[in-house]
């Protein structure tokens, strides 16, 4: 109460009634209630609208039961379908976080303290240029490579190299360098920002003291841009974690992504609360990993997002 | 030495980077152009630019839409726009509340209030759009009739919501960067001498914000254009583009797809370059005021013989008739070759049909080779799936 009178006396009625209602518009209605109800749904079994509010709804943990044990008449104790695609998603995600990471450090670093200024600013637009190209057509342009038919199997095979096309949807190949693909750009921009405020001197220090160009970067470059890395290593990990586009183009036949599980659910089986459960549970992933970071590299939540 | 190698490595990979990031765009662009029915670039067909207008018409008689002619590509676009527009009213006023409400707030509270801030965004954006359809289909199932059970089921207004939902923190973010600098004094000033706050805020705040909130509506506008993972879900039984554009990849890809991103990648480049000349330009015209303040100021004759730098429009110019030159002879070999034009189109059509037809004689040849032995008894029936097989059920 003591927030919304001060916000009154020091914007006026007017404009300070637009702030309140703004604020409480974003944060009640579109961040926190439809947060807390999809939770309180996942807990709930899955109704047709009729039942709702009558004898079945009630609480259980059927859908997280499920998760974990699969259906009653399956022949495996554990549901090691969806467990397996759980721990895949997260597992290929890290890899490609750090790959991510791996790929970006020398552009970044080069752009930002070897490249001359006009260099730098045109490397900087065309790096730009394809992450302005929607998600959907960058993963489009990687299958037409790399389809069974595609270009990439096309050409190695007129030249003799290989009979039969090379599976490189089926095998995932496809899939992972998407995934890498993606969101090179959000990985690139935090640690140039970081590597930018860096100041020369301390480099041309570390050079006069007889650091070799190694340890300059382990002992310097690095633990200065420690707050980009971090930051690009959230974003890249949590869109990676979430992404829906990229294997829905370049998924294989046989591979879920976990977000294509709950896409599943919710889509094509219409069990929404089920959907809700598996989405919870990617949510719980994602704080925690947020949450970890934040602890191993001792920054702050101010610091990831800027 | 050593440093020299780590150089040229590292320029290397610069090039080979740069490579991975453009090939693909560059060969799917060229695919557009290609008449076949699959998106390849050898064996090439004709050169064409259907896939951008009315798409063809195959050899079973299934019409394949090309870009113009796709209704449902078109609706999508249009719901896209639509969409985009309501979003950019909702979350650049919603943005702009956040960020100043944050520089009033006492800073007990502030960690916490940017925290919620930037919560949406590091949501996965598929759990955004289901929370979302979840807590209106419950609020539309409240009330048989009314606004609340029509609003509630109508995917173009979720996807509003869900989308606003978390690029709101994309302009909070930009506001807050700008106000992060802005002088409070001049508030104060204004205040003192007798304005209102209503006063202060539109003359005063809003223009400083003015190119905060510009920046802010375009990429509100282009993150809702070409968001996927929220929308799906929150869309339901309606189109925008990007769901178009996954469902028929679903299906098999087709240049249609290549067509549209090249038109989306001539766009991209387009809007770069003139915001990039427009940028300079503004860059230039700043030097050339300070350079001219500084030379009022100065009574030294040295500083008024500072050259202004001027735009070198050579090398791009060059770079363009150069470019200009390699396309025409392409372009002159293609017609020459006839490998333009409806006349190739039916050529290589003509060709296809005739080996498809070839095919079916060494198919039917073989088939009356196994006539042969099932007369002599030598293998199985095989009429035994009801003369399936034999019907006309296959031919083209």
């Amino acid at each position: 109460m003591n927030l919304f009178s001060s916000l009154i006396k020091k914007n006026g009625p007017i404009i300070g009634t637009y702030l309140l209602i703004a604020i409480i518009f974003w944060f009640i209605f579109l961040i926190i209630i439809p947060q807390l109800y999809m939770v309180d749904l996942s807990f709930r079994p899955n109704l047709s609208p009729l039942e709702r509010g009558g004898d079945k709804d009630f609480y259980t943990l059927e859908h997280y039961k499920h998760f974990l044990f699969g259906s009653a008449g399956s022949n495996n104790y554990f549901n090691v379908v969806d467990i397996s695609v759980f721990f895949k998603t997260i597992f290929i995600s890290i890899i490609v976080t750090i790959l991510n990471l791996l790929f970006c450090y020398p552009i970044a670093f080069y752009i930002a303290k070897v490249a001359q200024p006009n260099s730098a600013r045109f490397l900087i637009i065309a790096l730009i240029i394809p992450f302005w190209i929607n998600e959907l057509l960058r993963s489009f342009a990687l299958r037409v490579l790399l389809a069974n038919e595609g270009v990439i199997n096309t050409f190695l095979t007129q030249i003799g190299l290989i009979d039969t096309g090379l599976l490189f949807i089926t095998n995932n190949v496809g899939l992972y360098s998407g995934l890498t693909y993606a969101y090179l750009l959000l990985m690139m921009f935090p640690l140039y920002n970081a590597i930018e405020s860096l100041d020369k001197n301390q480099l041309e220090a570390a050079k006069d003291l007889g650091s070799s160009t190694f340890w300059t970067h382990i002992r310097v470059v690095i633990p200065h841009a420690k707050p980009g890395i971090v930051s690009g290593c959230t974003m890249v990990f949590m869109l990676t974690v979430g992404a829906l586009a990229t294997p829905v183009v370049l998924g294989g036949p046989n591979t879920l992504w976990f977000p294509e599980l709950i896409y599943q659910w919710f889509k094509m089986s219409n069990n929404w609360s089920r959907g809700a459960a598996y989405s919870f549970l990617l949510l719980i992933i994602s704080v925690i990993f947020v949450l970890t970071m934040m602890r191993l590299f001792k920054v702050r939540i101010g610091e990831i997002i800027k | 030495m050593s440093n020299r190698l780590i150089n040229y490595s590292l320029i290397f990979y610069i090039i080979t980077f740069f490579v991975f990031l453009f090939g693909p765009l560059i060969i799917m662009s060229i695919t557009a152009f290609n008449s076949a029915d699959f998106p390849r670039i050898s064996p090439w067909d004709c050169l064409s630019f259907r896939w951008f207008n009315e798409g063809m018409v195959d050899y079973v008689g299934q019409h394949q839409a090309g870009l113009l002619t796709d209704q449902k590509l078109k609706e999508g676009f249009y719901n896209s726009i639509f969409i985009g527009f309501f979003v950019v009213l909702l979350t650049v006023p919603i943005g702009l509340a956040a960020a100043l409400v944050l520089t009033q707030i006492n800073p007990k509270l502030r960690e916490l209030f940017y925290s919620l801030s930037i919560m949406p965004v590091l949501f996965p954006g598929v759990i955004i759009g289901i929370s979302t359809v979840v807590l209106w289909n419950r609020l539309s199932g409240l009330s048989d009739e009314g606004i609340l059970s029509e609003v509630g089921r109508n995917g173009i207004f979720l996807t509003i919501l869900a989308q606003t939902c978390f690029i709101s923190t994309y302009c909070f973010l930009i506001f807050v960067a700008r106000l992060q600098r802005f002088d409070r004094s001049q508030e104060e000033a204004a205040l003192d001498l007798g304005a209102t706050q209503t006063q202060v805020f539109f003359k005063i705040l809003l223009p400083y914000l003015a190119p905060a909130i510009g920046s802010s509506a375009v990429i509100a506008f282009l993150a809702s254009f070409e968001n996927y993972n929220t929308t799906v879900f929150s869309i339901l039984s309606d189109r925008t583009l990007t769901t178009v554009i996954a469902s028929k990849v679903r299906l098999g890809i087709t240049p249609a797809i290549s067509a549209l991103a090249f038109a989306i990648i001539v766009i991209t480049v387009l809007a770069v370059i003139i915001y990039e000349f427009y940028k300079r330009r503004v860059d230039r015209l700043k030097k050339i005021e300070e350079q001219t303040l500084l030379a009022s100021q100065s009574s030294d004759s040295r500083v008024q013989k500072i050259e202004i730098p001027k735009i070198n429009f050579i090398k791009p110019l060059s770079f363009f008739i150069i470019i200009a030159i390699i396309l025409s002879i392409l372009f002159t070999q293609v017609l020459k070759n006839n490998l333009y034009g409806d006349a190739c189109i039916a050529n290589v059509e003509e060709e296809k049909k005739r080996k498809i037809e070839e095919q079916r004689k060494l198919e039917e040849e073989k088939f009356k080779l196994s006539e042969e032995d099932l007369q002599s008894g030598n293998k199985g029936g095989n009429s035994a799936f009801g003369d399936i097989f034999n019907s006309d059920l296959f031919e083209y």
